[in-house]
């Protein structure tokens, strides 16, 4: 069920953060996560708020050409550039522009949350694979994200899917280092945002256990002397904790694939 | 233990701290790589030596640090992969970062040993690297097998050639084995190529064998798209056996929420990669089929997916019908199956351009005029139907029509100079190449590009200075339609009035707007709601034909015959009729209706008196609706209804015949106080028409008995004379009150 307080706390107040972070987590194993959805502003940011609060390294992306957000009517949607606008700049304008509309839609409540998990929304197809990102470390979630790769891609839409892999085609796969590629399909509402990042956090924390376990096992050796889901890799498991997931998850259709930076 | 322990988080500490500055500035790496090699070899603990190997794979796989000095690294980490890949029983997080690592290398290395023939040990170190790799690929757990995959479609990706890009500058071109030269020692081509080949087939056999794990598929697919992409030489070969790829074999009942997600993963990841290759090949020979493939995908998936209430399990059916064996045969027989044998011409006298398109046989469809249709609509048929039309067949459809028309071509009298000449010589011009050349392009257009080329063909095959006369098509037009006769005019005419007091009905349905009302400055009928109608309507009915009546009154004088005809039907009467029968129908609820029309009823009468000039008196309209409404609504009025009230305040004028009909109600003795009432009202507020109220009540205090009480206060102010005079001893009973 969407959490309604969840979102007036998470947009107007960020004291809880500090809270949720939990210092002892710092050491085990994390898996690198990105999110993906059109404009990098609801589904997304949603998702990427709760992953780094769940202290995952997390970033996030959008694939759309413009940052689309809904205007004063459906013919006038306020229309940004990705990578130089700030959320806080988004802000500050659709508030002087119409406080009491951009408050009643939403808008407001999730900039406010935005600016509080990083700078500005980000282009998938523009971000470069592996670049170091050292600048970014006010942005929640960077911690670990600094070698600029992640293991997990998670879109929010078909749509975003298709493009996520179509780009990584296009790119060739220099970097040959594998990458999941989900897409966990939400309705772009506050509502489902919430609900879809409840799901999406579900997933991560799945995938990264069985990483986690991936890890503990020594060696090959252990792996054909092992029995059990337990001791089989990481990345054989996927497709049965996306199913186990979906199982729990039906509402939200999933698609997966492994693809290369 | 604990000092271990210590240690490696000591250890661990430095070299992370070695990776940051290394992250800060590429150039640390040339420094830090060759320093930690020592620290992370075999013999150190499992968490440095996964450092150690994710660090090589990060630094290999950085974009910012340059292809050269990687390449000088790469010479000296090659002892470490070895090492690691050597290890028994080495750790699986190690051998997959390994193996990326190599991945990485692999091409650096490769390049080196072109410029480098002698240098033997390195390459030496690579194969030993490469056959290490090699040996796991169908033995490691999956998540090495898939960093082994990327590995061997580096290798393939090395080993083709690939583009030059400028022969001149060997150190901007990429990697491949176009820069190896043709007698190089170590990496004759010629053995290249071989090992090449056998690693592609490898590569693709994850496509073509049992395998069913999805990861080993999906990377084995995402991987090839970088093939594709910059080896042209092999992407034909790889885009046939992804084509020739079915996800549905996976499919096996029971059908799992596992099955379907990955089925379905499968299939979208083969879909992208094609769909990759086809927008960045738009003419490439395969296209059309991979058009063709990705709609049976599609299919395929919602017939088994999608469709899960049909009666028998649907996966044996579409696994069957999309065998590549089986799909084949049945391709080849749509393409034969239309017969070539030579068709029968018509005469030439009766050849149109109907006989030249159609492919029916059916007499029936060759007859049908195709210009009835509208071209949008055409258009909105001919689309969809061209998007899934059968290529083959469509292919064929095409030929066939060519040939008709160079058939046809053949048979014409020759009639220019040029033609004459082709005749004799029996020699055709140079287009003529052209046209029977074309068939044998390869089909790879485009639906639009051959929309385009239907349409510009006709003109552009027979020559406007010689139109053949055996196509003999005149433009069509569509006969006037008959007259109306006068009932079809009037019955049209009512339908219109109808369809005007079916949107009032729609529209008093939806609940009034609670925004405010603007005042006079209102522009009327500006806002599409309930008002807004009903200002048009009155309109039309007072102003829309006022003129025009005016004129047909003047004509009254030409014959019996047109009078009869213009006083039975006149549009604006209808309309009245029709608002009339609306307000009295519910009354109170619309006596606004009944308002704002009376009033411009008025307006209009006044406004047609004043022009009315020599065309004599014009109708009035305003007296008799007032009546007739009135006469409506009174005999429905109860005791305490308002509405009278109302009405007769704010209806434009008040004459004696409307205060009769007022008088009337107090016949009623419960409706006197009604009657009374309204005309008090109008006596106070309505000056103009205060003496014709206050004869009105004198009328009603002589005549009606009942109304006599009530009058009587109101005349005590008024014309307390009348009260004098004492008709039948009345007076007196008044005063006893």
């Amino acid at each position: 069920m969407p959490d309604s307080t969840k979102m007036g706390l998470d947009g107007a107040n960020d004291s809880n953060i500090p809270r949720t972070e939990a210092p002892e987590e710092d050491d085990s194993f994390k898996l690198k996560f990105c999110t993906v959805c059109a404009s990098n502003q609801n589904r997304s940011m949603e998702a990427h708020d709760r992953l780094s609060r769940a202290s995952f390294p997390t970033l996030s992306f959008g694939t759309g050409s413009l940052v689309r957000l809904p205007g004063p009517s459906i013919s006038q949607p306020n229309v940004y550039e990705f990578d130089s606008v700030s959320y806080d700049h988004i802000y500050r304008e659709l508030e002087s522009r119409d406080p009491r509309l951009y408050k009643a839609n939403g808008l407001l409540n999730m900039l406010g949350r935005n600016r509080t998990v990083k700078l500005r929304p980000e282009r998938w197809q523009d971000w470069k694979v592996g670049i170091p990102r050292l600048e970014q470390k006010a942005d929640r979630g960077s911690k670990g994200t600094e070698g600029g790769v992640v293991d997990v891609v998670i879109t929010c839409e078909e749509r975003c899917w298709d493009a996520v892999v179509d780009d990584l085609l296009n790119r060739g796969s220099p970097l040959n280092r594998p990458v999941h590629v989900f897409n966990v399909d939400i309705r772009d509402n506050h509502e489902e945002a919430l609900v879809g990042g409840k799901a999406i956090l579900e997933l991560a924390t799945a995938l990264n256990k069985a990483a986690a376990e991936e890890r503990q096992t020594h060696g090959t050796d252990g792996w054909h002397m092992g029995a059990g889901a337990a001791r089989s890799g990481f990345d054989e498991r996927v497709p049965d904790i996306l199913a186990e997931w979906q199982d729990r998850w039906p509402t939200l259709p999933a698609l997966w694939t492994l693809a290369w930076f | 233990m604990a000092s271990t322990s210590n240690g490696t988080a000591d250890t661990l500490a430095q070299l992370n701290s070695a990776r940051d500055l290394a992250l800060k500035d590429a150039s640390y790496y040339l420094q830090i790589v060759p320093a930690v090699l020592a620290l992370v070899g075999p013999p150190a603990g499992l968490d440095i030596r996964r450092w150690g190997a994710e660090f090589l794979a990060e630094a290999f796989a950085s974009p910012s640090l340059a292809a050269e000095r990687k390449q000088e690294l790469s010479l000296t980490v090659l002892d470490l992969l070895k090492e690691y890949l050597d290890t028994p029983g080495e750790d699986v997080v190690v051998v997959k970062s390994v193996v990326q690592a190599a991945a990485s290398i692999y091409p650096l290395v490769f390049r080196h040993i072109i410029y480098n023939p002698t240098n033997t040990a390195t390459w030496q170190k690579m194969t030993a690297i490469k056959s290490s790799i090699l040996r796991r690929m169908d033995s490691a757990p999956p998540g090495v097998r898939i960093c082994c995959i990327k590995f061997v479609q580096r290798v393939v990706q090395t080993q083709t050639p690939g583009l030059i890009a400028d022969p001149r500058r060997p150190e901007h071109n990429e990697i491949s084995l176009a820069l190896v030269p043709r007698d190089h020692p170590i990496i004759p081509p010629s053995n290249l190529e071989a090992e090449t080949s056998g690693l592609l087939d490898r590569l693709l056999g994850i496509l073509q064998e049992d395998i069913s794990d999805p990861l080993l598929i999906t990377a084995t697919l995402n991987s090839l798209g970088s093939l594709t992409r910059s080896r042209a030489s092999i992407a034909t070969k790889i885009i046939s056996t992804v084509l020739n790829f079915n996800p549905f074999r996976l499919v096996k009942p029971p059908v799992t929420t596992k099955m379907k997600v990955v089925v379905r993963s499968i299939e979208r990841t083969t879909r992208a990669l094609l769909q990759n290759f086809a927008k960045k090949n738009q003419n490439h020979a395969l296209v059309g089929r991979i058009g063709q493939h990705i709609e049976h995908l599609h299919h395929a998936r919602v017939a088994m997916f999608d469709d899960n209430n049909r009666k028998r399990p649907a996966p044996v059916e579409p696994t069957d019908g999309l065998d590549q064996a089986k799909r084949q045969r049945l391709g080849a027989e749509v393409t034969d199956a239309p017969s070539q044998a030579q068709e029968v011409l018509p005469p030439p006298g009766s050849r149109t351009y109907a006989w030249l398109f159609n492919r029916n046989p059916q007499e029936a469809s060759a007859n049908f005029d195709v210009k009835a249709i509208t071209p949008e609509i055409v258009a909105n048929i001919v689309l969809p139907l061209l998007i899934y039309a059968d290529k083959a067949k469509f292919d064929h459809a095409i030929n066939a029509t060519q040939a008709r028309l160079l058939a046809h071509r053949r048979d014409l009298p020759a009639r220019t100079a040029l033609d004459a000449a082709v005749t004799a010589t029996h020699k055709p011009p140079a287009d003529e190449d052209e046209e029977e050349y074309e068939p044998d392009f390869p089909p790879a257009e485009t639906t639009e590009q051959i929309l385009n080329r239907l349409d510009n063909a006709p003109p552009d095959e027979l020559p406007p200075e010689r139109p053949p006369p055996e196509v003999a098509l005149g433009p069509f037009k569509f006969p006037q339609p008959p007259p109306l006769t006068e009932a079809e005019t009037i019955d049209c005419s009512k339908d219109v009035v109808n369809r005007v007091f079916g949107v009032m009905a729609e529209l008093d349905e939806t609940p009034a707007s609670k925004a405010q009302r603007p005042g006079f400055n209102r522009l009327a009928a500006s806002g599409y709601d309930r008002d807004a109608w009903v200002t048009v309507i009155t309109r039309i009915a007072t102003r829309g034909a006022a003129g025009l009546e005016n004129g047909i009154v003047k004509a009254e004088g030409e014959g019996e015959r047109s009078i009869a005809r213009y006083k039975s039907f006149s549009i604006s009467n209808t309309i009245r009729d029709a608002l009339y029968l609306y307000v009295i129908e519910d009354f109170r609820r619309r006596i606004d209706v009944a308002i704002s029309w009376l009033n411009e009823e008025w307006y209009n009468d006044r406004i047609m008196a004043k022009h009315a000039g020599d065309a004599g008196p014009p109708v009035k309209h305003y007296d008799k609706w007032v009546l007739k409404v009135l006469d409506g609504i009174v005999p429905y009025l109860d005791a305490k209804d308002k509405v009278l009230i109302r009405f007769l305040s704010e209806i434009p004028g008040i004459g004696v015949e409307v205060l009769d009909r007022v008088k009337k109600l107090a016949r009623d003795p419960e409706r006197v106080s009604l009657a009374v009432n309204a005309i008090h009202y109008l006596v106070l507020v309505r000056p103009p028409v205060r003496e014709l109220c206050v004869d009105a009540l004198e009328d009603l205090w002589r005549n009606y008995d009942d109304a006599r009480g009530p009058t009587a206060k109101v005349l005590n102010k008024w014309r307390p004379h009348v009260l004098q005079e004492v008709p039948n001893g009345i007076g007196a009973q008044v005063k006893s009150e």
